[in-house]
């Protein structure tokens, strides 16, 4: 805490520290929680069948669904995504698929901490 | 090599180190351990088993760690709650292979065991450092024991809860007959003889694909 604020409000010595951890709040992703590992099955997106309805966007609970920036499809974050299938089960037009995660190349953060 | 990862005399402990998935695996990981332990100690050895605590509290999904050591002589490691450096490090589910270095702290010539219907070469392409692994062991653990691989959902932790199903009944019976296939440690007799799947550790050990590097 800063000398002038401490000045300030005379607050003693031994409550100088503020209490707690103070960590800088993430502007859009946390890149100190990263996830991507927890997930054994991904969601795998089919366009043509996407109505864009957003549903995925509004259950996502890690919110791992956007749309890009031209709006015509949705994009998906595998770093933070869990593998919950929340998605794939609200989705109304059967566009989305689990399929296991060691069927792909890459798309995971191979993290050196657990989480 | 660490000071504290030794006996008196200076042979190292053998470490094992279990990864499993949280809550989902969570009780057949802490059997693994147990299971290891427990055949060791019907040698005569010195043994330990715990959990990481760590990772603790485990969520759905979320890579855990479970330990066990087995020695020859008195262990005198206190204090040294997390193992080092495994020799052993046996992997309950593959995509963990993909998502996390299983590998940490492994000194050369170690021994990795996953739980996989995929073939070793696939899995040997998703390990960057592979060149610490002496052997590499598969087997279809799931597979062996079938059914949907939440059978070994428990909540032990939560109030009221009770121990499921005994020692070594699910995925971990095939697991351990596979990881007796890469190390002289602990004895396939003995293996059979503590866990509840009796029929499970003698498949495991049969159908393990051992992949020397």
């Amino acid at each position: 805490m800063s000398k002038k604020y401490c000045e300030n409000f005379r607050i003693p010595k031994h409550l100088e520290v503020p209490m707690g951890a103070v960590i800088p709040a993430p502007v859009k992703e946390n890149p100190n929680m990263k996830t991507g590992n927890w997930r054994t099955e991904r969601p795998v997106i089919d366009h043509e069948k996407c109505t864009l309805c957003l549903n995925c966007f509004v259950f996502c609970p890690d919110s791992c669904w956007h749309l890009d920036e031209k709006g015509e499809r949705m994009v998906w974050n595998p770093v933070y995504c869990k593998g919950c299938r929340i998605c794939v089960e609200s989705c109304p037009a059967d566009a989305l698929q689990n399929v296991n995660e060691l069927e792909f190349k890459g798309g995971v953060v191979r993290l050196e901490k657990p989480y | 090599m660490a000071q504290w990862t030794k006996t008196p005399t200076g042979e190292k402990v053998y470490e094992i180190t279990i990864w499993a998935r949280g809550v989902t695996q969570d009780m057949e990981g802490r059997h693994l351990s147990l299971l290891l332990s427990k055949a060791a100690d019907k040698e005569g050895k010195f043994t330990q088993a715990w959990d990481n605590y760590a990772d603790l509290p485990d969520r759905v999904g979320v890579p855990l760690r479970k330990y066990a050591r087995i020695s020859d002589e008195e262990i005198e490691m206190r204090y040294a709650y997390e193992n080092s450096e495994p020799n052993m490090s046996i992997v309950m589910d593959d995509t963990i292979v993909k998502g996390i270095d299983v590998l940490r702290g492994m000194q050369k010539g170690g021994v990795l065991v996953v739980n996989t219907k995929r073939p070793p070469d696939e899995i040997l392409k998703l390990i960057p450092n592979k060149e610490l692994l002496k052997t590499l062991v598969c087997v279809d653990a799931t597979g062996i024991v079938g059914g949907t691989g939440l059978e070994g959902l428990d909540f032990m932790g939560s109030e009221g809860g009770v121990e499921a199903a005994s020692v070594g009944a699910g995925i971990s019976a095939p697991l351990v007959g596979a990881a007796a296939k890469a190390t002289d440690r602990v004895k396939v007799e003995n293996l059979v003889a503590v866990a509840a799947n009796k029929a499970g550790v003698k498949a495991g050990n049969k159908t393990a694909v051992v992949k020397s590097l």
